[in-house]
């Protein structure tokens, strides 16, 4: 309770730091904001051209959207999990790159990796934004589902932010953890369905059954990555207009506070002990 | 003497220090264990009084663990035995323009490292003028703060701490740079503390800057405190000390 009164009252600071990373990001290029589209477009591109051009990956058309465009859809799951990555690989260093502030003055130290999660947050914002009005300009009828777009948003952020806060505290002790983060966010990506759709994934445990005889199947195992759920919902609401599976809800609302608590716990165990770890 | 505005109860602190440091998992798991380490006692304890209204000297050798309490005073470091208590706001300036950054404007970085030091943007609004006036760099605050001088960077961080308005400042070392004309307006600045009956608590190690300003001093050696009280004796011993 006092915990989230202290934080309350650095809401302020947590804005300044944003804006300090948000301003200081783009600051001095020719394109500003728009550079923060640069990443997923360039992805967009080369994945279309490998994935659906050469590879030919199979897509049932968004239903009831009606929409069939690789890119696009590729989009709806790539937003969010570029996102996700963006998070963990910036907060995971918050702490330690900020270890001369640390050391100088005493301030509510949850706001490093959260400011983090607002920046990151601020430009996904500004991507998202974009690809509904091109989803629009396609004719997908997005707009009702945004709300839930929105909150869907706001769970996945809740989620980054609780293993954000996790990592920040390992990466003080453990400098491995950042090195180590990069390798499994690009492993993560691929056993993640962000360039194939997860009934590739079904389809190929149904040919294999269950493993060692036993009733688990490789798509049981595919279901505890929470990303699989997180990018369902995205895929559900944005390229196919339609309520996502309620269990797939219930299973980011449960990842996503889990992360939250265990994060926040995680935290306030250590930083009183940062000044001197760093 | 009147009332007291910090109150150091006994204490110790201790640092770990490494023999062997590897902050690697590799380390970790091949040994079983972090590191191999042993405690320093940077402050045992230490207990003294610092009345209220009082220009307060804190000196003594490199590395008798002045910084350390200071630390310690801001809750930057917790003590491992022994409490702190101060009554009134307490604002510590260890160090000038922590958290500035070097993209940004002074302007946008005053709002910044204000918040860092726990003022709301109205309360910055309110004392913009004075903290811009006070740092001299009015020409210069639209500026990104990478194009000013090392001591154009001291004064804007120093303005904005001083203006914090605390009842109780503590400030570490800072003083040393700056120009003369700055240093002369920060001293002037103190006295006007002390006049509306602050305290201020100091690190330095110019004994004649301690002399001219404090009132009171305590003397810390290798962690452990030497001497306290009125600011000319404690100095004498000190340096009776060091002529040894
Ligand atoms: N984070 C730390 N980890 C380990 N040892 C530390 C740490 N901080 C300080 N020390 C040790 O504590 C002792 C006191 O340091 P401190 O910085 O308080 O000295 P000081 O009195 O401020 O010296 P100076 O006059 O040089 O500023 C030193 O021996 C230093 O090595
Ligand atoms: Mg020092």
């Amino acid at each position: 309770m006092n915990y989230l009164k202290e934080m309350l009252a650095s809401r302020e600071l947590l804005i300044n730091l944003t804006m300090r990373e948000v301003k200081g990001k783009y600051k001095r290029t020719v394109f500003g904001q728009l550079w923060s589209l640069a990443n997923p477009l360039a992805l967009m591109l080369i994945y279309t051209f490998v994935f659906a051009f050469i590879i030919r990956i199979e897509l049932p058309p968004g239903d009831p959207s009606g929409l069939n465009v690789f890119a696009i859809w590729l989009l709806c799951g790539l937003l969010p999990w570029i996102f996700f990555a963006n998070v963990l690989n910036s907060g995971v260093t918050s702490l330690v790159s900020n270890a001369g502030l640390i050391q100088k003055v005493a301030f509510s130290r949850v706001v490093l990796p959260l400011s983090q999660v607002a920046s990151a947050a601020y430009n996904w914002l500004f991507e998202i934004a974009v690809l509904v009005v091109v989803l629009s300009i396609l004719g997908a009828f997005v707009l009702p589902w945004l709300p839930l777009v929105v909150v869907a948003m706001a769970l996945l952020a809740v989620f980054a932010s609780g293993l954000a806060l996790m990592l920040s505290i390992a990466n003080v002790y453990f400098r491995d953890t950042q090195w180590f983060l990069s390798i499994i966010l690009q492993l993560g990506m691929y056993l993640s369905p962000v360039i194939y759709p997860v009934t590739m994934v079904a389809d190929a445990s149904e040919g294999v059954g269950g493993i060692w005889g036993t009733p688990v199947t490789i798509l049981d195992l595919y279901h505890l990555n929470p990303m699989v759920h997180f990018l369902d919902v995205f895929r559900s609401l944005l390229y196919d207009n339609r309520w996502p599976d309620p269990t797939a809800w219930l299973v980011c609302i449960a990842w996503a506070v889990g992360a939250l608590v265990v994060g926040l716990w995680v935290f306030r165990r250590n930083e009183k002990n940062l000044a001197e770890a760093l | 003497m009147s009332d007291v505005a910090v109150r150091v109860d006994h204490v110790s602190k201790s640092f770990r220090m490494y023999h062997e440091r590897n902050q690697t998992l590799k380390s970790a798991i091949m040994r079983g264990r972090t590191s191999v380490h042993e405690d320093f006692w940077a402050l045992q304890d230490v207990s003294f009084d610092v009345p209220e209204g009082s220009t307060f000297g804190l000196i003594g050798s490199n590395g008798s663990g002045k910084s350390t309490l200071l630390k310690c005073l801001a809750k930057i470091y917790h003590p491992n035995k022994g409490t702190i208590t101060h009554y009134g706001k307490l604002a510590a300036m260890l160090e000038v323009g922590s958290g500035f950054h070097h993209e940004l404007s002074g302007r946008e970085n005053i709002y910044l490292n204000g918040s860092i030091l726990g003022m709301s943007r109205k309360e910055i609004d309110r004392k913009f003028d004075d903290i811009v006036g006070f740092s001299g760099v009015e020409q210069f605050i639209d500026q990104p703060v990478k194009n000013y001088s090392s001591g154009m960077y001291v004064r804007l961080g120093f303005s904005v701490a001083i203006n914090v308005d605390p009842d109780i400042l503590v400030v570490d070392e800072v003083l040393a740079v700056g120009d003369a004309e700055f240093q002369k307006k920060c001293f002037d600045k103190f006295a006007e503390f002390k006049r509306s009956g602050k305290t201020v608590i100091l690190v330095s190690h110019s004994m004649d800057s301690v002399r001219a300003m404090c009132d009171h001093a305590a003397w810390l050696n290798k962690g452990t405190l030497k001497a306290v009280g009125e600011a000319t004796p404690t100095i004498a011993a000190y340096e009776a000390s060091l002529d040894n």
